[in-house]
């Protein structure tokens, strides 16, 4: 806000101490109030944008942050033990640390298990956490009761305290029965307290998808409860299980969020104290805040990078608006000059009136980016709420976010105001009066071939540099640069259509095919290579379109019925005359038209890749089966079951990794799969990238299956979140460690093929042995994959199989489900983006309205003289309808033809894979045309009937 | 006071009038404020007069010149044009007759600034109907009369202010009308080209062309076959020389 004062002072300097630079700025901007309302609109949006695109970081990054209350509270620290003797001992060492290190500790016990309603009709969490806790102990870790959201006793032998999430997901409450299943054996227990999802009582660090989830299925059992499952077991049942996990938790000093602060200190402390203790230690705040920040960031970047578009739609209309004005206030302007006024007043004049709008606009964005934030976050909620990372949103609005918001688009509008001021001030006063062209010096020409030769040599070295480094802005962009210094250069000694169309042409091809050119620049492209790839795509068109104008002229005039259709005629003159103007508004309608159809494209594409993705995620089976590491499904009985020709085991554990791209020390969480020959035989899920020492993909599977110090890693790995394209995939060869938090024990891995599974948790891929030999006792066969016959419907089998094997915590689905499951969701988010797009189209709509508005008071007198000499009412409506049409359509066909250009390319270049075929997606792309198209008829309506109202004589009269 | 030279003097005018209006009242309201622009005015034009007419500023000559064209309605009175009551014609109608029968220039020229010359007098010709082609050679033909011929293609920023009056000229020429108004044709020229393009207009009513013109410019007025003189929205004089 400070930046924002700073800039003001100019022009509160002007507004107190120079009443004539006022009175002109003020009364200009309240001349004309219902223009003055579309100048308005037009510029907020971009505020509305880049505001919206913080409040959607802020919500997610505090949606995540949340679950530092809800599902860690006081904990910091995990510390993770491989027995509750070990825990002892470590709560005991810990306790001992100097005063001042640690604030509390609480040992805890925890399993997967399947927890169930009683009756015929019984209602399941296959995937529910049993948790021994001392509920005294809990109330007394961290200081602070109420944040451990544990209240009463200790359930007692034979009762439990359920969480919030389960006893909804159960539907039970107080004084109902629940069994829970785990070890093969069961117990019924009755439920004494409902707790909320809060602190210890919402803890989520047990299993392997721990932490993926806003809901924790908790249910607190009496100290001995998992003992007695064990114990019960049938025989090797609990052999064949995941251990329970024993750990400690600890909380440092501070509060929920202050303590993490510390967490480094304390960190550094523990491992000094528990040298020798198999045990290891967690910083499970500290990762959680982390990948709230990491999180929040990403999608702050996403959506502003998309709303990019719109923002510069915005400033490009608020230069047009500029200009306009000038052009209509020239002759006025240079009396002004004429009678004593100095260029600076001129500037000031002009700018201060900008200010004004910049100023208002940026507080009524501001407002409306809360309401654009709040909306997209209301739609983001729904998808978030299902998939493989499930996040329950909250909306919220940092003031730091608001401010910056606020500050960034009165940056924009004021920058762009004072430059454009600056131009259009440059007037000679004479031409200005007599409203004439302004010729360029001989000194102009040459500053400017000067200039040119810059920007070209800029151009060409971005270029090579680009190349080189594998850097794709530079690639992307140098000879963009290059084309404007070139066009700059030899304007003056080539005719200027044929150059501009010539360079144009050249640039559209390179932004076209760039990517298949240098494909290694473009590997592990990012949304603003894309960003940027739109702008020069868009501005090539737009000058290739403007310099052509003549020619496309005569061609739609000979269409619409050629001379005789005066309408047209005299509607197609003006955008043709005024071509700055008219390629302002195409470069809006095209800008924002291109963003909008290619993710239209890119979205009906992958909607339409279902089977694809299916055949390369199943690797050759219909059903994935996980259950319960403690008590996992029989494999023999699957095996048998009807319709079931064949069984892939694999052992899923949640493993600690460190790769290339690992920050600091630490490990990151991610699961892995030990596969044996039963999945190599049916191939195993598609591959896209494999080390050149294996010829293919079934060698691939073979390498790794035969030596354990290799692995197969998917696109997604190690990435945070789950929204977005995979960024930057791990390359064959890659060294990687992973670690058993539990034990400790690590090893080293090479990467030796990347897969496409397309599922964004897909785990890591080792063979058995590799499980075996990291993670000992944990490794168990909880994973299944299941061909069955053909004909068979594999949904319903995989639900069949879920009742089946309920006590097991099976949890079935086709593979086919799944990956429709995923590709909606991730329709829904395209359709999120297409929506927040849309705003731009109001910028370019908006635009429209204004310029015809000023159109119409612009040509009040030519419209007089037009009526004058024969022209009907109806005529000049048509005109003016004519001309709006002309300028929306073309801006629409030059978005959406580059748009499906390059999605067509890119396509073709296998960047999303070899079997994704273009087509495209002719109804939605019908149905954007078309409404854009109206809807910028209907922005043109008002201002073409008030001009067929217009009486000629009046507007002689008033003219002259 | 309004005056009828046909009724005057009936033997200078042999034939019927090409422009007869009777009791022509036009009243201008602004809120509560009314100004009586034109108050019962008569006035007879036969074919091929050249009419100047003069009066002070606000004497109500372009309201004349309006409203005797049809640009602007009237409160009462009626308006003959070749027989043709142009009033109770309707908007289209009456635009349509504007476009075949009359020329109209302006003090300002009025040209449209994103056509050019040629294509600025083509424009009443092809709203009139005509053929693309026809009307481009018209058009053409006509700057050629005037002294552009060699400035077709410019567009009117390119052109100096006689050059801009002279395409006004042809645009109010080419479609042979009956009738060529012209509002103060030379305030904006210097002396010379003032004369030049009044030669032009001499000549072409000279050719048989019925001209009205308004102005203040005495010089011009002396020049005309007819002079009328306006005060407070009324005729005061009507002379021929």
């Amino acid at each position: 806000m400070a930046l924002v004062l700073v800039l003001s002072l100019p022009f509160l300097y002007v507004v107190a101490r120079k009443p004539v630079l006022r009175r002109l700025a003020v009364r200009n901007a309240r001349r004309r109030p219902r223009e003055t309302m579309l100048v308005l609109l037009g510029s907020l949006l971009g505020t509305a944008i880049i505001t919206g695109s913080y409040i959607v970081g802020d919500t997610l990054e505090a949606s995540i942050r949340r679950s530092a209350y809800t599902q860690l509270g006081p904990v910091d620290e995990v510390v993770r033990t491989q027995s509750p003797e070990v825990a002892v001992s470590v709560e005991r060492t810990v306790r001992a640390l100097p005063a001042g290190t640690v604030d509390g500790t609480l040992r805890i016990l925890g399993v997967e298990a399947a927890v169930a309603t009683l009756g015929s009709n019984p209602r399941a969490e296959p995937k529910a956490t049993l948790l021994e806790v001392d509920f005294a102990d809990a109330r007394r870790f961290g200081g602070d009761p109420a944040a451990t959201g544990i209240v009463g006793a200790t359930p007692a032998p034979g009762e439990a305290g359920i969480g919030a999430d389960l006893a909804r997901t159960l539907a039970v409450g107080r004084g109902d029965r629940v069994v829970v299943n785990a070890y093969g054996a069961r117990s019924e227990l009755t439920v004494v307290a409902e707790l909320p999802r809060l602190g210890i009582a919402g803890l989520s660090i047990v299993g392997v998808g721990s932490g993926q989830s806003s809901e924790s299925p908790n249910l607190f059992v009496a100290p001995g409860t998992v003992a007695r499952l064990q114990a019960d077991a049938p025989q090797g049942a609990a052999a064949a299980a995941s251990p329970p996990l024993s750990a400690v938790l600890v909380s440092n000093h501070g509060d929920v969020l202050d303590g993490a602060v510390r967490t480094e200190e304390v960190k550094g402390v523990l491992h000094g104290a528990l040298a020798g203790v198999p045990a290891t230690v967690d910083p499970a705040k500290q990762h959680l805040l982390r990948s709230a920040k990491t999180n929040g960031d990403q999608f702050t970047e996403l959506f502003s990078s998309i709303g990019f578009f719109s923002v510069l739609a915005g400033i490009l209309l608020l230069v047009n608006i500029f200009v306009m004005l000038a052009q209509e206030r020239k002759t006025e302007l240079g009396m002004m000059r004429a009678v004593g006024l100095r260029r600076a007043g001129l500037v000031g004049s002009f700018a201060t009136e900008g200010w004004l709008y910049a100023l208002a606009a940026s507080a009524i964005g501001t407002v409306a980016g809360l309401g654009v934030g709040r909306l997209v976050v209301l739609v983001a909620a729904g998808i978030f709420a299902t998939g493989d990372f499930t996040l329950e949103l909250r909306y919220h609005a940092d003031m730091a976010s608001i401010q910056q918001g606020f500050t960034t688009g009165f940056l924009i509008s004021l920058v762009t105001v004072v430059v454009t001021s600056l131009w259009v001030s440059r007037l000679n006063v004479i031409r200005a009066i007599r409203d004439l062209p302004e010729p360029e010096s001989r000194r102009q020409r040459l500053a400017t071939a000067v200039f040119g030769a810059l920007v070209a040599v800029l151009g060409v070295a971005l270029t090579l540099s680009g190349i080189s480094g594998d850097e794709p802005f530079s690639v992307l962009g140098g000879p963009a640069v290059a084309g404007l210094g070139a066009v700059l250069l030899l304007r003056r000694w080539l005719p200027r259509r044929a150059l501009v169309s010539l360079v144009s042409m050249g640039v559209l091809v390179w932004a076209v095919l760039a990517f298949e050119f240098f494909p290694e620049a473009f590997e592990n492209t990012d949304i603003p290579v894309f960003v940027e790839q739109g702008i020069i795509l868009t501005a090539a068109a737009v000058a290739l379109v403007t310099q052509n104008q003549g020619a496309i002229g005569t061609f739609v005039r000979r269409l619409g019925g050629g001379s005789q259709n005066m309408s047209l005629h005299l509607g197609l003159a003006y955008p043709l005359a005024r071509r700055f103007r008219t390629g302002m508004i195409l470069t809006m309608y095209a800008l924002v038209v291109f963003t909008l159809t290619f993710i239209t494209v890119l979205s009906h594409l992958f909607e339409g890749q279902i089977e694809q993705f299916t055949r390369k995620a199943s690797g050759g089976f219909d059903i994935l089966l996980a259950s319960n590491p403690a008590n996992p499904v029989p494999v023999d009985t699957v095996r048998k079951t009807e319709g079931v020709v064949a069984v892939a085991e694999q052992a899923v554990v949640a493993g600690e990794w460190r790769s290339p791209t690992t920050e600091g020390e630490g490990y990151d969480g991610w699961p892995l799969a030990g596969f044996d020959e039963t999945l190599v035989a049916r191939g195993g899920s598609s591959l896209s990238e494999i080390d050149p020492a294996y010829p293919d993909q079934q060698a691939a599977y073979r390498a790794v299956l035969a030596n354990p110090s290799l692995a197969i890693v998917g696109e997604f790995f190690l990435q945070e979140g789950g929204g977005g394209p995979p960024e930057a995939p791990l390359e064959p060869g890659a060294k990687l460690t992973v670690r058993d938090a539990l034990s400790g024990r690590s090893k080293e891995l090479t990467v030796a093929a990347v897969s496409e599974g397309g599922f964004t948790n897909e785990p890591a891929l080792v063979s058995r042995r590799t499980v075996d030999e990291v993670f000992g006792p944990l490794a168990t066969t909880n994973t299944l994959l299941l061909a069955v016959k053909p004909g068979t419907d594999a949904q319903a089998l995989a639900e069949r199989l879920n009742g089946q094997f309920l006590a097991n915590g099976a949890d079935a689905d086709s593979f086919r489900k799944t990956v429709g499951e995923n590709l909606a969701q991730q329709t829904q988010f395209f359709r999120l983006m297409q929506g927040y797009l849309a705003l731009g189209l109001v910028v370019g709509i908006a635009g429209l309205g204004v310029v015809m508005v000023r159109a119409v008071r612009e040509r009040r007198r030519q419209i007089g003289v037009l009526r004058s000499l024969g022209f009907e009412s109806g005529a000049v409506r048509k005109a003016f309808v004519a001309e709006s049409a002309f300028v929306a359509l073309e801006g629409v066909v030059i978005g959406c033809l580059l748009a499906n250009l390059t999605a067509w390319r890119l396509v073709g270049s296998e960047v999303f894979g070899e079997d994704m075929s273009f087509n495209v997606p002719w109804v939605q792309l019908g149905l954007l045309v078309f409404g854009t198209f109206l809807a910028s008829l209907l922005a043109t309506a008002t201002p073409a009937q008030q001009a067929s109202k217009i009486k000629p004589a009046v507007a002689l009269r008033l003219a002259d | 006071m309004s005056v009828d030279t046909q009724l005057e003097d009936p033997g200078t005018v042999a034939v019927a009038p090409l422009l007869q209006a009777t009791g022509v009242t036009k009243t201008y309201r602004t809120g509560a404020s009314a100004v009586q622009a034109l108050r019962h005015l008569d006035l007879s034009v036969a074919a091929g007069e050249l009419v100047a007419v003069m009066g002070p500023s606000g004497s109500g000559k372009t309201t004349l010149l309006n409203c005797l064209s049809g640009l602007d309605d009237i409160d009462a009175g009626t308006v003959m044009i070749s027989g043709e009551s142009i009033h109770e014609m309707s908007d289209a109608r009456r635009t349509r007759h504007r476009a075949e029968a009359m020329g109209f220039i302006f003090q300002a020229f009025n040209l449209i600034p994103v056509f050019s010359a040629v294509e600025n007098v083509e424009l009443p010709l092809l709203l009139a109907g005509r053929p693309a082609r026809a009307a481009r050679a018209a058009a053409r033909e006509t700057l050629e009369r005037v002294g552009l011929g060699h400035r077709l293609d410019h567009r009117p920023a390119e052109l100096s202010g006689g050059e801009q009056q002279r395409v006004t000229v042809a645009r109010a020429l080419a479609g042979r009308p009956l009738l060529v108004w012209a509002d103060e044709p030379t305030g904006n020229l210097d002396t010379e080209t003032a004369g030049a393009v009044m030669d032009l207009l001499r000549e072409l009513n000279a050719d048989g062309l019925t001209l009205l013109l308004v102005t203040h410019d005495d010089e011009i007025g002396a020049a005309a076959g007819r002079r009328v003189v306006m005060r407070d929205g009324e005729i005061v004089s009507d002379e021929r020389q």
